[in-house]
């Protein structure tokens, strides 16, 4: 009797107690955290889902929270009893929270909690789950973060929530955004074939890569084989073997579509005919025939007849099986004027895309025009109107990034020290242009090879001054923030703000040399003396001084191309001599003496070398070999450059 | 008094076995060569690595020395010029007559080394990950092998990011050129289509990357997934992130893997735009071990700068030197042969945890890591393998998967398993 009402006792117990186990199991975020432990603390991409699955139905109001956290890397684990917390740095310690209520939980030095961190793949599910959470959020940066993750991942499940949360939007620009979505979804996955067509024909009018993405991949296509073309199949074309792919890739394809028998090679006919030797003969042919092709093909039929083998398939075989098949391409999607419209959307985008894709090359070429006519435009003074051959205008273009950096570590603000730089590196490098031009080069005008070499040891000297006062390492040129990002005119074209500014500064720079050798007394002075110092000196010029300030713009104008130059690339002890050899092709191919000369140089090189990159993208070292060569050749044809100098001016 | 007596028992133990062995290897002090570029394009990456050898050899000295000796650091500057290395390698062992030399980091750089240190029988312990392909006998390869990072970072892309369409950039010379050679054929094998696989080499100190960070983003517009792997070396990555982040491309959008790029790399660098990028490697800073915490702190004192970052070929170092410091006690002599003999089969800890061993391929087993990114320019450590036995010839490209390396019972660096004969014992390759 007890032992009866015991087990009774334990039986009610169990059926009172088993559906709340089952539901603390089940709802509970706790509860799911540690049912999946090890999932949460080293979660995988492809595992993840059934975790997230059982979050997102548990209903939980603390779930959205978690997974954002978990996601932000916020979430820890206690070694000791591995439960899960959020946790934050305090001292020497982490201040942990508690994951449902948000209470705080205590204290833990960083050696007894371990950081869960999910890498992109997971992070980028762990957005997807979100979405439905965040699509209405006050907050317009998760409602953002959402669509970037319907963007990433777009799916049929998400157009409900999508939509729901469109009558609610305020921002404008969120709610362009999710329009936009809105269509890509619709078109991809809408209910009805009319609403999808309609849907597809709204987005031929973009051009975005994600628009293209969600057109071709209506367009994805199958390879498919048949002795007929499939009745209501959506095929996109068909295949001719021997044209559109060739007779041995279309016989593989019968082969696996198990249509036909695969060929066999020599060495498998060898093999078989080894296994079926019988008293010294195989298929009744006697093993000394065997050395012939001949007699080796007898022994094979004897056999494929007595059926020990497949039969060999011959090459008549092989042109009867692919003449009685036909070969297609099938897109996944069967409707065919969906995939109709798909192609007429996806044929409009490509032509705006070609368009986008020309304009975009324009400003590439432009913007590298402009950085070589920077590098250039001091040389071309120094070198084209004194006819001075400077090996260290590389460097003082060095120096002027240096300075940049230097003034960076004193004045904290990008803005303002850039502006404190750009006058500063002016200073320093014209006034190392005069020293070299009176240390140096004054004692050797008329003599270029030793010039040449006199530069060229210099310059090697300011490198290695550079590494021992720098370090070898790169050092950061960090432009302001108002320099950042790119003028992004579509997903197509666009061009980072730090090259319209060099952009910029070109123009203002040829202007500003233009203006000082056409309209200053001083460029008079300039052109007088280069075109005749004996003449120029004897109407009171004094050359000296005029060749010294000639020298010492052009190596101040070098100056600021290096802020320029280190602003969007690197500096380093090098960066100079990257730039040297650009800059004297520019200067050579303009037309020696002339600053129309440089900049038409410029535009040339510039638009050759991405021409040239353009046309062969995989190997943008052979674009620089290319363009050395045509440079070789167009000095061959126009030995003065493109602006060659007529008349007395020329000086020969 | 039996103490006393156990006492100068024992120290005269001590003093013969030390009497031995200073005179098993006379010519104290044992001379250490360290040929490392510390001017010229590279010089970014390897100064770092003399200062760690020099570091490696004070500490060394200052725990008495080997066999009795004091170690010496003989330095070279190669000046990031390949063929220089070759007669500057010449000239610590023929003329300063060192031990061993620790030194390189390209791959064209290694490759001009190879010739002299062959016919002169050298030891050189090379600390920096390459594309493979090669097993000298004198050299012993203390970097990653391609199946130690471009593999397993390749499949974090495939299996973790779910990546569909790669782009491989790289500089134009022999470690990026091999690298993608192989990784093209393995994702082939993956069953990544052709046109699936974008490839693109630049040269040393390429700066003009916009049109190739355009091309890599167009590269999304079938909808599939885009990633890139990047054997971009040197300073020329500064440029490639900085055009990465004015075209607004962020890790989540398109990740870029990076061989190359360590914590040194990123010091030069604004990395705010380049938090959730990867890089692939042996060795992170911000492994979690008392052996590494005490590595930091010695470098930190040596290079006096708390700012100074620690990397993966440091670690190749750090592994290498004790190894072979261990590998020379265990000859009792610091002549070649011997030493190579007791190298297979070291075992030293890794910083980052676990053993690392020298296996007879003159390759070590190590664990691959994957870190993302920080702001403050470390890493996160996502992912670590098991330890990965090096392979110096890879399974994934047809003509080299027949080929071992075994210098202990083959002895031979290049033995074709097909034949079963060894192809050619030098390394020229």
């Amino acid at each position: 009797m007890p032992r009866a009402l015991l087990s009774a006792l334990a039986l009610l117990l169990c059926l009172t107690l088993a559906p709340l186990a089952a539901v603390a199991q089940d709802t509970g975020l706790k509860a799911i955290l540690q049912q999946y432990a090890d999932e949460v603390a080293k979660p995988g991409r492809q595992t993840v889902d059934t975790l997230i699955e059982a979050l997102v139905t548990s209903g939980d109001p603390a779930v959205p929270a978690f997974l954002q956290n978990w996601a932000d890397r916020e979430v820890y684990q206690r070694t000791s009893d591995g439960q899960f917390f959020y946790a934050k740095k305090d001292g020497g310690d982490y201040a942990l929270t508690d994951i449902v209520t948000g209470d705080p939980a205590g204290t833990a030095p960083g050696a007894e909690i371990d950081q869960i961190r999910p890498n992109g793949g997971v992070r980028r599910v762990i957005g997807t789950a979100l979405v439905q959470f965040q699509l209405s959020d006050p907050n317009i940066n998760n409602r953002i973060a959402a669509l970037d993750a319907i963007a990433r991942s777009p799916s049929a499940d998400q157009i409900e929530p999508l939509r729901a949360s469109i009558e609610t939007e305020e921002d404008p620009g969120v709610l362009a955004r999710k329009k936009r979505l809105d269509g890509m979804l619709t078109a991809s996955f809408g209910a009805t074939p009319e609403v999808r067509i309609a849907a597809i024909e709204a987005l031929s009018s973009e051009l975005s890569v994600d628009v293209r993405a969600v057109l071709n991949q209506i367009l994805t296509t199958r390879s498919g084989v048949a002795e007929t073309l499939p009745e209501g199949a959506n095929i996109a074309r068909e295949l001719t073997p021997g044209k559109e792919l060739t007779e041995t890739e279309a016989y593989a394809r019968l082969v696996s579509a198990e249509l036909a028998q695969p060929v066999q090679s020599r060495e498998q006919i060898k093999a078989a005919l080894t296994a079926n030797l019988v008293d010294g003969a195989v298929g009744g042919v006697p093993l000394g025939q065997l050395v012939s092709e001949a007699g080796r093909d007898r022994a094979y039929a004897a056999l494929a007849a007595e059926g020990l083998v497949p039969a060999r398939v011959t090459e008549d075989d092989r042109a009867a099986a692919l003449a009685s098949h036909v070969f297609y391409e099938e897109y996944t999607e069967p409707d065919a004027a969906i995939t109709g419209a798909a192609e007429a959307a996806l044929g409009s985008v490509r032509t705006r895309v070609g368009l986008w894709q020309a304009v975009d090359f324009g400003l590439d070429s432009l913007s590298l025009a402009s950085i070589y006519f920077l590098a250039a435009i001091g040389l071309a003074i120094t070198f084209g109107v004194m006819g001075v051959i400077n090996m260290a205008h590389g460097e003082f273009i060095m120096m002027g990034a240096y300075t940049g950096y230097v003034v960076q570590q004193i004045i904290p603000d990008y803005t303002l020290s850039l502006i404190v730089a750009l006058p500063l590196a002016f200073a320093i490098t014209f006034a190392a242009g005069v020293a070299m031009e009176r240390l140096v080069i004054r004692w050797l005008y008329h003599r270029p090879l030793e010039t040449l070499l006199a530069t060229f040891g210099i310059s090697i000297a300011l490198q290695q001054l550079a590494k021992n006062i720098f370090g070898t390492q790169a050092r950061p040129l960090t432009s302001p923030h108002w320099l950042d990002g790119a003028w992004i005119i579509n997903d197509v074209a666009g061009i980072a703000n730090i090259r319209i500014a060099i952009f910029v500064l070109a123009l203002v720079f040829l202007c500003l040399i233009l203006f000082i050798l056409n309209k200053t007394r001083i460029g008079l002075e300039v052109r007088a003396v280069t075109q005749n110092p004996g003449m120029a000196a004897s109407m009171g010029i004094n050359p000296d001084k005029i060749n010294m300030l000639t020298f010492g713009l052009g190596s101040g104008i070098a100056g600021i191309a290096g802020i320029a130059i280190g602003l969007y690339a690197q500096v380093t002890s090098e960066m100079g001599a990257n730039y040297i050899v650009q800059s004297f092709m520019t200067v050579v191919v303009g037309g020696v003496g002339n600053v129309w000369g440089t900049l038409a140089g410029a535009a040339l090189i510039g638009i050759l070398q991405k021409g040239i990159e353009w046309m062969n993208p995989s190997n943008t070292l052979a674009a620089q070999t290319y363009m050395i060569l045509f440079i070789i050749l167009f000095i061959q044809f126009r030995p003065k450059g493109i602006v060659a100098l007529k008349g007395r001016a020329a000086g020969d | 008094m039996i103490k006393a007596m156990k006492f100068s028992t024992v120290a005269a133990l001590a003093m013969i076995s030390a009497g031995a062995v200073s005179a098993q290897s006379a010519d104290c002090p044992i001379k250490v060569g360290v040929l490392h570029s510390l001017s010229g394009t590279m010089a970014i990456s390897e100064t770092t690595l003399k200062d760690t050898m020099l570091m490696l050899i004070e500490k060394q000295n200052a725990a008495g020395g080997l066999l009795g000796c004091q170690l010496e650091a003989v330095v070279k500057d190669p000046a990031s010029d390949w063929p220089l290395f070759a007669e500057k390698a010449r000239e610590l062992i023929s003329n300063d007559e060192v031990d061993v030399i620790f030194g390189s980091w390209t791959s064209a750089s290694r490759k001009a080394v190879l010739p002299v240190i062959e016919e002169l029988n050298a030891l050189y312990f090379y600390p920096v990950q390459y594309e493979g392909e090669e097993s000298s006998k004198n050299v012993f390869y203390t970097g990653a092998a391609p199946n130690q990072q471009a593999i397993p970072a390749t499949d974090y892309f495939l299996d973790e990011l779910g990546v569909e369409k790669f782009a491989l950039l790289g500089t134009d010379y022999v470690y990026p050129r091999t690298t993608n050679r192989i990784l093209e054929a393995y994702l082939k094998d993956k069953g990544i289509a052709e046109e699936d696989i974008f490839i693109n080499y630049t040269p040393f100190g390429h700066s003009d990357w916009s049109t190739i960070v355009s091309d890599v983003v167009a590269l999304g517009a079938d909808g599939k997934q885009v990633g890139v792997i990047s054997t971009i070396n040197g300073d020329a990555n500064i440029g490639f992130y900085k055009e990465l982040a004015a075209q607004g491309v962020s890790a989540d959008d398109i990740p870029v893997v990076a061989f190359s790029v360590g914590e040194e790399e990123l010091s030069g660098l604004d990395t705010s735009n380049l938090v959730g990028h990867l890089a692939a490697w042996n060795y992170f800073m911000t492994a979690d071990t008392p052996e590494n915490a005490e590595f930091i702190k010695e470098w930190h004192a040596f290079i006096g700068d708390e700012a100074r970052v620690t990397n993966d070929p440091m670690e190749a170092h750090y592994i290498g030197f004790n190894m072979w410091v261990n590998a020379v006690t265990a000859a009792e002599t610091t002549d070649v042969d011997a030493v190579r003999e007791a190298m297979w089969g070291q075992e030293y800890p890794n910083l980052t945890g676990g053993t690392a061993v020298m296996g007879v391929n003159h390759h070590l087993s190590k664990p691959v890591l994957i870190g993302e990114i920080r702001a403050d320019g470390q890493f996160d450590i996502i992912s670590e393998t098991d330890p990965v036995p090096g392979d110096a010839w890879t399974d994934f490209l047809p003509d080299s998967a027949v080929l071992k390396s075994d210098w202990k019972d083959l002895e031979c660096g290049m033995y074709n398993t097909e034949t079963e004969s060894c192809v050619q014992i030098q390394s020229n390759y």
